[in-house]
């Protein structure tokens, strides 16, 4: 019985790095209702970001958001920018673009293959940080400290960018964009530009995961793919568009991934979770929490 | 002469050329880069039927192909029948997979389909990995299957040279692209190309723009399944990574979506444009420069859909129509 509480607990803390990882994918298609295929990649760039700012200056892992959260906006916000936005304006009357999906892709396959190239495929991994293989003994049980650390900021991020989204004039007009881009154009709302802040937001929180992750997470040119996959599970979950449903998303597949390997084979609880990806798509494709209009 | 009379010509010039040029190769690896250019287009010609008619994007047909591979190899190595027969067995099976991913997700948008079919894709794959034996069938989970290639011959799908192996999938390929020569031109066609452009307006005018694409989906996995089956007795070597691998998903894709899709040259040329590239840099840089033709692949997807949504077909028929117009002209005096 300790064993599952312990995974339960363990699960929910991954689940909500996970939750954390997919709320770029969310946001970004919220506004512009295309699935981001490249989100994995960008991870991925912020975990290289993250793992060589700690590498070369020594400090402590978390301190590295303050330098990749801003990286990865502005990286986020110049990709919209230059390479999807031209397909934007160019299938302007199309609610959900397919070209900007196929052009999110070959992001991906170029983003992954570089870091090949010039970092080659070996795994690397933050080995002596100070937050490395820390555990906390609570009674019998052992909770991982990078992970709770991750699961922390998780949550402050979602609260950081719901405060955005409702507070801010900017976080208005993207939300206004995201409802109805054509009156919110009329409303003198710049869509592209919104686009390419959303992008941005979208891009930094992926930045802001890949921090949390490095401290225990192998870094590899295709470790986005293992998140891509699993992001696109969540935000469905969760319903496409949701910042909550993504983190409730990503504990549910935490929690099977923890605690299904007490019932089965571990590499079991994966068809599980695609078995439950199919279900929800067929029964609720909505998700959880998501807006039956984004369907 | 005229235009048709050139159209004729140049296509009985290129068949003559498709069926002697193994005449001509005697190196068998550029023979296995042909058989398996064939095999690429053909999976994109018949990925082309929902992907590009339909207006959808399935981005799991990697799938079908590993039906088609498994069930012709289960049943030739634990029961020895023909994986001729294999073949229809595995094609019927993926029609009914097809038709099941189909039937709940071609009323939802676009990114919907997409994701589904990458999950089903994935999970077949994770499902075939870990299970040793499925009832009586012996799937062999990670390890995959292996077709000793004892009793060659036309009987058993297996021959020692790779000659034999270039003609039926050059066939193969001629017979999808004829079927799929008489869909575009049949009602079933207009019903595709009307609910994948405009599904409010065709559902207005009465077309079941969902029956369309699930019988247009049936078809396609049903080929695609009948690809995997040759894949097997190819290389006479399956396994789940790298039949049922997302790459290979993407990579059907891609080749179509280079060349444009929704018509029948596209995948054609996507598959001649690609495929070198991709084999000669892994065997140029593959040491070197690993992943070099993925990235290249990506540049190229990237600028085509930035210049040409359509696809590579669009400028090269056009140019093809200049040149039959300019023949035209020269040899009827103007």
């Amino acid at each position: 019985m300790l064993y599952i509480i312990e995974d339960s607990i363990n699960g929910i803390l991954m689940g909500s790095i996970y939750g954390l990882t997919a709320m770029g994918l969310t946001i970004i298609f919220g506004v512009l209702k295309v699935v981001n295929f490249a989100h994995g990649s960008m991870l991925m760039v912020g975990m290289y970001l993250a793992y060589w700012t700690v590498t070369l200056s020594g400090i402590h892992p978390y301190l590295a958001i303050v330098l990749v959260a801003p990286a990865m906006f502005f990286f986020g916000y110049y990709l919209q920018n230059i390479v999807i936005k031209p397909i934007f304006i160019a299938e302007k009357n199309v609610r959900e673009p397919l070209t900007v999906i196929i052009v999110t892709t070959g992001i991906w396959y170029i983003l992954d293959n570089m870091t090949l190239l010039i970092f080659g495929p070996q795994y690397r991994s933050l080995s002596d940080n100070p937050l490395s293989g820390q555990m906390l003994e609570i009674g019998q049980m052992f909770i991982s400290v990078p992970k709770l650390y991750g699961c922390i900021t998780a949550l402050i991020t979602a609260l950081g960018i719901y405060w955005f989204f409702q507070k801010t004039d900017m976080g208005r007009a993207i939300r206004a964009t995201s409802m109805d881009r054509e009156a919110a154009s009329l409303m003198g709302i710049n869509q592209y530009k919104i686009y390419n802040v959303a992008f941005g937001i979208g891009a930094a929180t992926a930045g802001i995961a890949a921090v949390t992750l490095v401290p225990f997470y192998n870094i590899f040119p295709t470790v986005g793919v293992l998140f891509d996959i699993k992001g696109f599970i969540i935000v469905v979950l969760g319903g496409l568009g949701s910042i909550g449903g993504a983190l409730v998303g990503g504990i549910i597949i935490g929690l099977i991934e923890s605690v299904g390997p007490q019932f089965m084979t571990a590499t079991w609880t994966e068809a599980i979770v695609y078995g439950l990806f199919l279900v929800v798509l067929f029964v609720k494709p909505s998700g959880l929490f998501g807006q039956k209009h984004d369907w | 002469m005229n235009p048709k009379q050139i159209n004729k010509i140049a296509l009985i010039a290129i068949l003559l050329i498709a069926f002697g040029l193994p005449l001509v190769i005697r190196s068998a690896t550029y023979l296995h880069i042909l058989v398996l250019l064939f095999f690429y287009a053909y999976l994109t010609t018949s990925w082309n039927l929902v992907g590009g008619f339909a207006g959808v994007l399935p981005l799991g047909h990697a799938a079908f192909v590993g039906i088609g591979a498994y069930s012709s190899t289960i049943l030739f190595l634990q029961y020895g029948i023909s994986p001729w027969i294999g073949m229809l067995v595995g094609g019927v099976l993926a029609t009914f997979a097809g038709v099941l991913i189909g039937l709940p997700t071609f009323k939802m948008r676009g990114a919907y389909f997409a994701l589904a079919t990458i999950a089903f894709a994935e999970g077949f794959r994770v499902i075939v990995e870990n299970v040793d034996y499925l009832g009586p069938f012996k799937i062999n989970g990670p390890r995959g299957l292996q077709i000793p290639p004892l009793d060659t011959g036309l009987a058993n799908f297996l021959f020692t040279t790779k000659e034999p192996y270039y003609y039926i999938i050059l066939i193969m390929l001629i017979a999808v692209l004829i079927l799929t020569y008489v869909i575009s031109r049949s009602k079933l066609g207009y019903y595709l190309n009307a609910g994948g452009e405009e599904p409010e307006a065709a559902m207005a005018l009465g077309v079941n723009v969902a029956r369309a694409k699930l019988i247009a989906m049936a078809m396609s996995s049903f080929l695609t399944a009948l690809a995997g089956t040759f894949y097997a007795q190819f290389t006479l070597y399956i396994h789940p990574k790298s039949i049922i691998s997302l790459d290979l998903s993407f990579e059907i894709a891609f080749i179509a979506l280079i060349g444009g899709r929704g018509s029948i040259a596209g995948p054609i040329l996507g598959a001649l444009l690609l495929r070198p590239v991709g084999d000669f840099s892994r065997i140029y840089f593959g040491d070197t420069l690993p992943g070099m033709h993925l990235v290249i692949f990506g540049l190229v997807l990237i600028l085509v859909m930035h210049y040409q949504p359509r696809g590579l077909q669009e400028p090269l028929t056009r140019l093809y129509a200049n040149l039959v117009q300019r023949i035209t002209q020269k040899t009827t005096g103007r």
